[in-house]
């Protein structure tokens, strides 16, 4: 597959992006699922990842976070190379991780939750889950009931504040809204928001498009394992083949 | 024999199974498969514990050995704590100690660089167990073997008041079970290592993606496992014979306590431990079954609660 379409408005990146993913090849065993990738995301922005199934957004967010190791190209973080880096120590250097589905743990408490997502953290464990709870008080209405009995809503909300819980300046998420009712989408999209207003720079895997990158300062389209199209989002929006191709006409 | 005598002996074989079953269950929920090499560890424990034995009772007391010991500190040596000699409390550490150091030096050596599925890893641990019989047989032989340590009589009154018989030993079986169970308990609930370890059994990978280091998490799974299954196999040892299949002997009862339990749940390990060796012991006041079918019967226990709750006891309360 080639990457060379036309179509391709590439942006360079207007400062040293915290994020980076250059001419990355990645997959599964011997599946290749990344044909020679490249994104960035900037400090402060939120990135969207959309594309069709199986395009490998996930994929991204996996080999970002050292899930899996990069076959070639090279993945850095504020200019350092971090491709094949173990999770528990990209957890230290300010990266977190959203995964899409069993992403709390169900038989430990809301408390408790949040506790593993600072293990890392040399101090301060208790004020940052004080201050959660200040920013999402139906956690600390829960606090000692266990995970799984939390609604999709809920869970979402205390996924995110596991990972919030390291302050990252980087977040991945992936696909915050699958499985949600319409209702609900809408807070946990806010939820994004806010995070990011707090100075989280955000790369999100999702598959509502519209709403995914109406909420984003830019987007790629995956298809195949490479990017498609790559514009600020409201471009992205506005582009007549990629609504009609990517985003349901 | 009376009811409350069945009752008493089963509590005490139930320490031993409970002992063994909790290892088992914490390798199956958070290292991901059936040990069947656990049963084995409880031996190596119990042998573990013999060296102390023999090194004391062949060696330091007995003087016509270069290393006997003066008799003040035979004395010492024989001092007796719940009418156990004192250093039967040091064999016993030391057996939790060889059981504890060959687990992890096996991780290392075997499980880790394996990298791979349940499946290869439950079909890898049997050989394990058989290179831990093995090793046994090689240092001990196969003849049953003791800890050479006086028979105690019955507390007398219990026995007058209860009109059941309890030696110390039994006590000190019961007591140090009590201790464990209630110190990982305590772990488990109260500490951060315990909320890491029951993090990695609900979801190892977020566990990792949190910034648990899962590896050392499985390393102390290891060692309280092969801690807790090396003091039942010293209790088993001090209440029948040592020989190097003694645990493996044990291994479907303690399987049967685990499913039973709930596979996976520590608490239900503990339960179904309990329940299993009740079963066992209580087999000899049913009438017309003999109790050369108390394992049959445990069994059965075993079968009739699962077919009331097919998860086991305690089985939906973890992943």
């Amino acid at each position: 597959m080639s990457a060379d379409d036309a179509t391709i408005v590439h942006r360079e990146p207007t400062k040293e992006p915290v994020l980076s993913l250059s001419g990355v090849d990645s997959g599964y065993g011997e599946i290749q699922v990344l044909d020679d990738l490249n994104l960035h995301l900037e400090a402060g922005e939120i990135v969207c990842l959309i594309g069709p199934n199986g395009a490998g957004k996930s994929t991204v967010l996996k080999t970002a976070f050292g899930l899996l190791e990069p076959w070639t190209g090279s993945v850095t973080l504020r200019g350092e190379e971090i491709g094949g880096t173990e999770p528990a120590d990209l957890v230290r250097m300010g990266v977190g991780y959203v995964p899409q589905t069993d992403n709390v743990f169900p038989s430990l408490s809301i408390e408790e939750n949040l506790q593993m997502g600072g293990v890392a953290r040399e101090d301060g464990v208790d004020d940052r889950i004080a201050e959660l709870y200040d920013r999402f008080p139906i956690l600390e209405e829960k606090q000692a009931a266990k995970a799984r009995t939390l609604s999709g809503g809920q869970r979402q909300v205390l996924a995110f504040s596991r990972a919030l819980m390291m302050e990252p300046d980087v977040l991945l998420i992936d696909e915050p809204s699958a499985g949600l009712a319409p209702s609900i989408v809408e807070d946990v999209f806010k939820n994004v928001r806010t995070v990011n207003d707090l100075g989280t720079s955000i790369l999100m895997v999702e598959q509502n498009a519209r709403e995914g990158l109406s909420i984003s300062d830019r987007g790629y389209v995956l298809d195949q394992g490479t990017v498609r199209y790559e514009d600020v989002a409201d471009e992205l929006l506005d582009n007549p083949e990629v609504s009609k191709l990517y985003l349901g006409g | 024999m009376s009811t409350l005598q069945l009752v008493v002996n089963g509590i005490v074989y139930s320490s031993v199974i409970v002992l063994g079953s909790i290892g088992l269950s914490l390798v199956y929920s958070i290292g991901n498969f059936a040990n069947f090499a656990h049963g084995d560890t409880m031996a190596v424990g119990a042998f573990g514990a013999l060296v102390v034995a023999i090194g004391v009772n062949d060696y330091l007391l007995n003087p016509e050995t270069a290393v006997s010991v003066s008799p003040s500190i035979a004395a010492i040596l024989e001092t007796t704590l719940f009418s156990l000699p004192i250093w039967f409390f040091v064999a016993l550490v030391v057996g939790m100690a060889a059981a504890a150091i060959l687990v992890v030096i096996t991780e290392y050596l075997v499980y880790r660089p394996l990298d791979t599925g349940s499946i290869e890893l439950l079909i890898t641990s049997i050989g394990v167990a058989l290179a831990y019989r093995a090793l046994l047989i090689l240092g001990f032989g196969s003849d049953p073997q003791t800890y050479d340590i006086g028979r105690s009589g019955r507390i007398d009154w219990v026995s007058e008041s209860l009109g059941v018989a309890i030696t110390p030993r039994d006590v000190v079986t019961v007591a140090i079970t009590a201790i464990l169970v209630v110190g990982l308990h305590l772990l488990l609930q109260y500490t951060t290592l315990g909320r890491k370890m029951r993090a990695t059994a609900d979801n190892a990978d977020l566990a990792r993606v949190s910034g648990i280091r899962t590896g050392e998490i499985i390393l102390a799974m290891w060692v309280i496992g092969a801690v807790l299954a090396a003091a039942g196999g010293v209790f088993l040892g001090l209440d029948t014979l040592i020989r190097p299949r003694m645990g493996f002997e044990l291994l479907l009862l303690i399987f049967s306590a685990v499913i039973l339990g709930g596979i996976g749940s520590v608490y239900g390990a503990m339960l179904g431990g309990f329940t299993i060796g009740m079963a066992f012991e209580m087999t000899a006041a049913l009438p017309f079954v003999g109790t050369q079918y108390n394992a049959a019967v445990a069994f059965i226990v075993m079968i009739a609660i699962l077919l009331v709750r097919p998860t086991g006891i305690l089985g939906d309360d973890t992943t």
